[in-house]
């Protein structure tokens, strides 16, 4: 294209911008709005995963075994353990240590004798997974071995955090997808406007046989100009907004994992600046699809 | 120049415009296309500068087959055939200059270049003085010779017009008409459709007279008759 034709095209959309600047407003605004969104969500929704995964990671199953056992049947049940899918370590308690940690944790010396002289702890052995998913998996198998008497772990907790992060996830995307449409809306109704407005010129251009890009390339800079404002804001709004929480649970919340990664959070902005971009661009070739085959 | 073979156009909507048409037209030759209104005439016009394409045969421009062009290319074909219309096409907002510096500008030549070759044309079509006029200023033939500036400032080699002096009184009609015989003579290849007969007797020029989709008569230079 030459340069006289880029001039006029970066004009034109400029002109239609300011034409309906109230519309342009809009656009931008709403395009910022769902950008915003989806920024946050993403942020959001990598947080939860984090400190999903980290309180997870946590997880214990603490197994039982039945007090007849001797030491070679324990060694045997924990290396079977220790043998299967998803189980990253067992350890052993015994029933002699579980009654010493407990009776330390009360800050009581003769716990034992109090109790008559009947130790009613019995051995233990703590498995971790390797992922939480397989926890309840694993604590089944676990229950199922002979001289087991009985499997605790987080039941309950670690499911609803699970379908509560699940949960999230979809909402998150179903705002972000609304608001997606709604901007995508706002912009098609922006350059249609702005097409009926230069209909007859449009039409000239044609009859004198301007090349097409020439006559397209107005609507979809204003598309793009459009998305690139409202991420832009978008960008400086969660960026910003982003760092100070940091500071602030960082500040107040020490144990908080949050994710404090740059990188991550430069990705983030980048996938909204693109998605303003890719937003913008469809739009206007939605609006301008009739032009488009000729 | 050009060429139309065996075309025929059906619309969409199956109203069936043109049927079975051929039609040679050579350079620097200066047509009339004739008929009732219905006949087929307009559609004739648009399969020329590819508005239209045809549901049949071919049309070739300057050996251009205009059925075979690929998107990329008809933007290229028309910069080399000018339009005029009944209802001008002009855009308000812009003056006199600015709208046949337009069609220039948006192929791609630079201002300094577009100066000079709109101002020949305003010259060449009588409007030097009312370059800064705006069109709602100008008399209906004042804003036609503006059209046929526009359509004629790239150069084309082939000018097509669809009822151009539809819209004007007989004696503003003449002054277009002259017009488009000068630069019929400047070796502009004219291709006007009218009902004007009052113009298509007097001008003595190859008369194509369109019946119903069909070519009903194509009468050399100075040889229609008026039987009606
Ligand atoms: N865009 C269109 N869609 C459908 N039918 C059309 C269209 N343009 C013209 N026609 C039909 O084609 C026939 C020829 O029309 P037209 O070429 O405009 O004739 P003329 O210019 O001689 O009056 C008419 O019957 C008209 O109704
Ligand atoms: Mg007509």
């Amino acid at each position: 294209m030459a340069f006289d034709s880029a001039k006029y095209v970066l004009g034109q959309s400029l002109i239609s911008l300011k034409r309906n600047i109230w519309l342009s407003v809009a656009s931008i605004l709403t395009v910022m709005i769902s950008l915003t969104l989806l920024g946050s969500s993403l942020l959001f929704l990598a947080n939860t995963s984090h400190i999903a995964k980290t309180f997870e990671s946590q997880l214990e199953i603490a197994v039982f075994l039945n007090d007849k056992l001797n030491a070679d049947q324990i060694i045997a049940i924990q290396n079977n353990i220790q043998n299967r899918d998803g189980v990253a370590a067992v350890t052993f308690t015994s029933k002699d240590q579980a009654i010493i940690n407990f009776q330390e944790s009360l800050g009581s010396k003769s716990l034992l004798e109090d109790l008559g002289g009947v130790n009613p702890f019995p051995n233990k052995l703590t498995v971790t997974a390797t992922d939480a998913r397989q926890v309840q998996n694993i604590a089944s198998q676990v229950l199922g071995i002979a001289g087991v008497d009985k499997v605790r772990y987080g039941e309950g907790i670690l499911e609803k955090l699970i379908v509560f992060t699940g949960w999230l996830r979809w909402i998150g995307i179903g705002v972000v997808a609304a608001f997606s449409f709604a901007s995508f809306l706002l912009i098609t109704l922006n350059i249609k406007t702005n097409l009926n407005f230069r209909e007859k010129e449009i039409q000239i251009m044609r009859l004198v046989g301007a090349s097409n890009s020439v006559i397209r390339w107005p609507f979809l800079l204003e598309g793009l100009i459009i998305g690139l404002f409202g991420a832009g804001l978008a960008v400086i709004l969660v960026g910003t907004g982003y760092s100070w929480l940091l500071q602030y649970i960082v500040a107040t919340l020490a144990f908080m994992p949050v994710v404090a990664d740059q990188m991550f959070l430069m990705l983030v902005l980048f996938i909204m600046i693109l998605s303003g971009m890719i937003m913008g661009a469809l739009a206007s070739v939605f609006s301008i699809r009739k032009f488009l085959e000729f | 120049m050009i060429k139309l073979r065996n075309v025929s156009k059906i619309y969409p909507n199956g109203a069936r415009a043109l049927s079975n048409i051929s039609l040679e037209i050579a350079k620097g030759e200066f047509v009339f296309l004739v008929g009732q209104s219905g006949a087929g005439k307009s559609t004739l016009i648009k399969l020329l500068y590819r508005e239209e394409v045809a549901t049949r045969g071919q049309v070739y421009i300057n050996n251009a087959n205009l059925i075979r062009l690929k998107p990329h290319q008809v933007p290229l074909v028309r910069r080399n055939i000018g339009v005029i219309f009944q209802d001008f096409k002009l855009l308000p907002t812009k003056t006199v200059f600015e709208n046949v510096a337009f069609a220039q500008h948006v192929i791609g030549k630079n201002k300094k270049e577009s100066k000079a070759s709109t101002e020949n044309m305003l010259e060449l079509v009588g409007l030097g003085r009312k370059k800064n006029a705006f069109p709602s200023e100008l008399s209906g033939g004042e804003q036609q010779r503006v059209c046929v500036a526009r359509a004629l400032v790239n150069h084309p080699s082939l000018l097509v017009a669809d009822e151009p002096t539809g819209n004007l009184d007989m004696e503003t009609a003449w002054g277009i008409m002259e017009l488009l015989n000068h630069i019929n003579k400047l070796g502009t290849t004219v291709v006007m459709a009218t009902h004007a007969m009052q113009i298509v007797k007097q001008m003595n020029k190859r008369v194509v007279r369109v019946e119903e989709g069909k070519i009903a008569e194509d009468t050399a230079e100075g040889a229609y008759k008026f039987g009606f």
